[in-house]
């Protein structure tokens, strides 16, 4: 069992090659391994001190978000919180405050759980995930990314280290909502996110939809059926595929039949949310707490 | 110079001594004691919930090093032990009956080397038939959970998986029912749920020659000490319970756990033994769960709305042991007539074994969720009648002078000005929008009248002590004792600092549990600084060459009663009594008897059916519902009560909020789920949910305080635990007018709602 600390990413990418894991804020690998979901890796790397890696980059194609960002960076980011409006969404309702200063945006997409918050609005907006190892670099699609309940295609030398999202065309944003039965230290039963595009005449353009805790892995799809149709028709469509293609569990949080009906019901309310805010409007982060389900009054 | 505004009243002080230690973290728990060579205890659970061992080898686990003792069975006195039944060893002897039974405890030199102790221990099960439905559980063909129940001994009536029936009967029930005008009938399902304190329960023992200390975090300490006494066949001054700041209990940490457990282990070891639980442990292993309960009501009513007849069958989860939930039968019934005026009643209630865990006192035992069935069935027979629920409530409830379901005629009581100020405070009848409902519910909670003892004692520099048996179990209730004596020795709370908690130096008191403290201990430390006050009266008489009658204790000083400035400082006295007969003063006082019942008769009679100075409640809460998920939200909660006098007004406050928080928890996501072997299925606080800070809705508090005959010091009652009685019964009915129908389920879930909202489209 070793424990190291690297403070360079260069330390952390010799480390990961010599066969430790790295660990962020440890909110999944440590709490995960205390409660017996698996013990922690015999030798662990900390990550958390690389500075270049917790930085938001505004780029000439859209935003680079580096692996250490925090779920509070997130949801407070002004650029974050306005055009990429659906993973500020998805960070805002992560845990407790305290969950979202120590969380990290690559460790919620590493550990690959269907219920990531922060994975269906990423993956509607067709980001990136940029691995670097010893070895080189590489980019990689991010719903590609994930290929079982906590499992990514990531080879075990990859460290993260940013997440690449393109820009928005003025006329679209996206948002996020999820099925939760409190309004805090939750997590996801069911999720849906969406990407919509407005053409001038408010029809729409362009529309994905990316679902949460219903399927092995978050997945999305792209309807472009809907392309020329009204919002509300749309909005409607993305409910009943959104449901057909959901091959959800039943567990101890929600039945199958329940859950397949509220991913339904979440798909619409994100592609209405998104079309409002691609629209111009502003809903306050989080969706969930400005309209429907657990929200404020 | 300008007028002064009129000054407010300032906000009473809350006179909370252990706040500061408990905010700022200088205050400790029993998980944080350590004591030198301590070693660390671990338990081997059964895992399986009905079987027979056929083999038991701990030879493996006591041979390792690191390990100081291994204890099964044999190892221990022979006892069967429960305050109702005693069907129950401190391990599994033979048999085990529910997932978290005790095989065997070992004491390691750390808890990574008792773990591996306690995987190393063989055991070899046969199974037996799983008795996992309460209602099936009473059928004349179910497998039997205590095959040898008829050898137990026991003050209950009995038969077979049924460990406890009670009923309660006045007038004549089928003839009442015949000759109404029409007849509601209904069926509610409530499941268990958890009181979930936030520390996780710790046991410290020592023992030094033969006497033991056990630091424990007990909810009631004299309790633990007489279940040491009784397992380890120990005397009562051999034993000595400690306990440091209790982290929550809710009724979860009343009882007699795990003390004797880790007192054998540590007079094995020869060794201090430390056992801390896991929260996963906390959920499954202790017989404090609050039960699920199956229900059937018929109500009869008159045209006018008057209830004529009541019929009630409750079938209750025991589990697989009997704590204290002996008494359960007789308390539900109670609960499941209600605080109506019913001319004829019949109410039967079982207890009946599973194997599940067993149940136990959680805070309100029995009455969050029958209040719950009775309050949403009372919602649709005044729906049936077409009466609004409030109306049918004023129409029907008792009040004054009137009698209740069990012919108790009360003294002056305040539930009908409870209905009035809770719709009132909710603003009821005002429009509200289409997914908004207000639903209103009555309940009702003893006092219990029990025997308690404390001293008082003021040392020559004038400074008090307050040595007391009560506990503090995070209501405050002891906090408010120091305001009690200070009020009658004119005084400052301040002036007093509280010894409790250790059952060596103080006199027995029944402990943090059934809301008694204030009305128990309070009586005796009033008592007890009763005593003082005439110390004080006589020394200070002297002085003044004035009658001790005429001496007036305030504000620190005694004086001449008329003449203010004739007199001298409590402290200066004090200073004279230490140089002679010192100030002490010890304290009891005489429990009020039970009120009397008339026409009624009670089977398993055990003194429930008639409440000394009864406190009643009203809560109306409005509910937001996400019709197309089934997400309910709760939006305000306004809480009317009648616990006598409020002593402590922030205090009182704060258990009124509390409990409203837990209630909407039990109405709407905390419930436990089993699996086919009666294992609980989320036995985590993922998957049990709790509600946070961030759903807790405003809370408006009204304390209807009016004379109660026979009530505790002052004319208080108790406050812990009827605030959680109505809550989850005003959202089922909010919820039913927004559904249509209601929710027949405890908890109320999302899903259920959902379901229930389906049901209702698929009618209509
Ligand atoms: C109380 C609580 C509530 C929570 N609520 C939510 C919630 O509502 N929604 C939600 O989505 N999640 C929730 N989580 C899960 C968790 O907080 C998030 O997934 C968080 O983003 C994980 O980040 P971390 O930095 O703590 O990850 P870590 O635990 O440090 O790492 C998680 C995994 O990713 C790997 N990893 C971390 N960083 C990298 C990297 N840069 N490159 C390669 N691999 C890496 C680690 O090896 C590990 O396998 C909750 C957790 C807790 C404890």
């Amino acid at each position: 069992m070793s424990f190291t600390i690297a403070t360079t990413l260069d330390d952390a990418l010799a480390a990961l090659a010599a066969g430790a894991r790295p660990v962020a804020g440890g909110t999944d690998l440590v709490v995960g391994a205390r409660h017996g979901k698996a013990p922690l890796p015999e030798h662990l790397v900390a990550i958390d001190r690389i500075a270049e890696l917790k930085t938001v980059t505004e780029t000439a194609d859209g935003v680079s978000i580096g692996a250490l960002v925090s779920h509070h960076q997130i949801e407070t980011h002004p650029l974050l919180t306005t055009a990429y409006a659906g993973l500020a969404d998805g960070s805002a309702l992560v845990g407790s405050p305290a969950t979202r200063h120590i969380g990290t945006l690559g460790g919620n997409i590493m550990n690959a759980s269907p219920a990531m918050d922060t994975g269906a609005p990423l993956a509607v907006m067709l980001a990136e995930v940029e691995l670097r190892s010893v070895r080189g670099t590489r980019r990689v699609p991010i719903e590609a990314l994930w290929s079982a309940p906590g499992r990514t295609g990531a080879e075990p030398d990859e460290l993260c280290v940013a997440v690449h999202i393109p820009a928005p065309d003025p006329r679209a944003n996206t948002a996020y909502v999820r099925l939760e039965y409190r309004r805090a230290m939750e997590i996801a039963v069911v999720g849906a996110a969406a990407f919509v595009a407005l053409a001038d005449d408010g029809t729409i353009a362009a529309l994905r939809v990316g679902l949460t805790a219903v399927a092995p892995t978050i997945f999305t799809g792209n309807l472009l059926g809907q392309v020329g149709r009204s919002v509300a028709d749309a909005a409607a469509a993305a409910a009943a595929l959104s449901m057909e293609h959901s091959t959800p569990i039943s567990d101890v949080r929600a039945s199958e039949a329940y859950r397949r009906h509220t991913v339904g019901v979440m798909a619409r309310r994100a592609v209405e949310a998104a079309a409002r805010r691609a629209a111009g409007e502003t809903i306050a982060i989080p969706v969930n707490r400005a309209i429907g389900i657990g929200a404020a009054s | 110079m300008t007028a002064t505004p009129t000054a407010t009243k300032p906000a009473p002080r809350f006179v909370r001594a252990d706040g500061p230690d408990k905010v700022t973290g200088s205050g400790r728990y029993t998980a944080d004691l350590t004591l030198t060579g301590a070693l660390a205890a671990k338990f081997k659970y059964a895992d399986v919930t009905h079987a027979r061992i056929t083999k038991l080898d701990v030879s493996a686990a006591r041979a390792m090093p690191g390990v100081f003792a291994v204890l099964t069975q044999a190892d221990v006195p022979s006892v069967k032990f429960g305050p109702f039944v005693q069907d129950r060893t401190l391990f599994a002897d033979g048999t085990v009956r529910f997932e978290g039974e005790i095989i065997a405890a070992v004491a390691a030199v750390d808890a990574a080397t008792a773990d591996r102790a306690v995987a190393a221990i063989v055991v070899e099960y046969s199974p037996l038939p799983v008795v996992n439905d309460i209602e099936g559980a009473l059928a004349a063909d179910s497998p039997l959970v205590h095959a040898e129940w008829a050898d137990y001994g026991s003050i209950l009536v009995r038969d077979r998986n049924d460990a406890s029936f009670a009923s309660i009967a006045k007038g004549d029930v089928e003839q009442g029912l015949a000759s109404s005008h029409l007849v509601v009938t209904s069926r509610y399902v409530a499941d268990g749920c958890h009181a979930a304190p936030i520390e996780p329960r710790a046991v410290v023992a020592q023992w030094e020659g033969n006497k033991v200390t056990i630091w424990t975090s007990t909810q009631v300490p004299f309790d633990a000490r007489a279940g040491v006494c009784e397992t380890l066949e120990l005397p009562n001054n051999r034993v000595r319970i400690i306990v440091p700041h209790l982290g929550g209990g809710f009724g979860g940490k009343c009882g007699f756990h795990y003390e004797a457990h880790v007192a054998a282990l540590a007079r094995v070891a020869k060794r201090p033994v430390r056992l801390v639980f896991s929260r996963r442990e906390e959920f499954v292993a202790p017989d404090r769960r609050r039960e699920g309960i199956v229900y059937e009501f018929h109500t009869g009513v008159d045209a006018d709305g008057r209830i004529v007849a009541r019929k009630a069958w409750l079938a209750i989860d025991n589990g697989a042991y009997t704590a204290d939930a002996g008494f359960f039968s007789q308390l539900a019934a109670m609960h499941a007539l209600g605080p109506y005026r019913i001319p004829n009643a019949l109410a039967e209630a079982h207890l009946v074994y599973t194997n599940h865990q067993p149940s136990g006192s959680v805070r309100a035992p029995t009455a969050p969720q029958t209040c719950w069935a009775l309050e949403s069935h009372t919602d649709e027979v005044a729906r049936a009648i077409g009466l609004d629920p409030v109306a049918f409530r004023t129409l029907n409830a008792v009040d004054t002078g009137a009698e209740g379901p069990s012919g108790q005629t009360y003294g002056e009581i305040g539930v009908q000005q409870c209905i009035e100020a809770a719709a009132a405070g909710a603003g009821y009848g005002n429009p509200l929008p289409d997914d908004e409902a207000i639903g209103v519910a009555i309940g009702w909670w003893p006092s219990f009248s029990v025997p308690s003892g404390a001293y008082v004692k003021i040392d020559g520099d004038g400074s008090g002590q307050i040595i007391t048996g009560a506990q503090e179990c995070g209501t405050g209730a002891v906090m408010t004792l120091r305001q009690l004596a200070a009020d009658e020795l004119g005084m400052d709370p301040e002036d007093f600092e509280l010894v409790y908690q250790d059952t060596s130096v103080a006199p027995y008191d029944m402990g943090a549990t059934g809301s008694q403290t204030l009305f128990n201990n309070g009586r005796a430390v009033v008592a007890a600084a009763g005593q003082i006050a005439e110390q004080l009266r006589n020394l200070a008489a002297d002085r003044l060459e004035a009658s001790p009658a005429d001496i007036v204790l305030a504000d620190g000083t005694a004086s001449v009663a008329g003449s203010p400035d004739r007199g001298v400082p409590i402290a200066e006295l004090a200073g004279i009594a230490a140089g002679g007969e010192l100030l002490i003063g010890h304290g009891s006082g005489m429990p009020p008897g039970p009120p009397p019942t008339v026409g009624s008769t009670c089977v398993g009679d055990l003194g429930m059916s008639a409440w000394v100075a009864p406190q009643f409640s009203c809560h109306a809460v409005r509910v937001k519902l996400d019709r197309d998920t089934g997400v309910a939200r709760v939006m305000h909660v306004s809480a009317a009560h009648d616990s006598g006098t409020i002593i402590n007004p922030i205090g009182a406050q704060g258990q009124v909020e509390g409990a409203v928080l837990m209630g909407i928890g039990q109405a709407l996501t905390e419930g436990t789920t089993y699996d086919d072997q009666g294992r609980q299925r989320n036995a985590a606080l993922l998957e049990y949910k709790l509600q946070t800070a961030a759903d807790a809705p405003p809370i408006a508090v009204h304390f209807v305080e009016i004379n109660t005959p026979d009530a505790g010091p002052r004319g208080a009652k108790g406050l812990a635990e009827a605030p959680n009685v109505a809550t989850a019964a005003a959202i089922s009915n909010a919820l039913a007018q927004l559904v249509g129908a209601p929710v027949r389920q405890l908890p109320m879930t999302a899903e259920r709602v959902w379901t229930a909202l389906t049901e209702q489209a698929a009618q209509s």
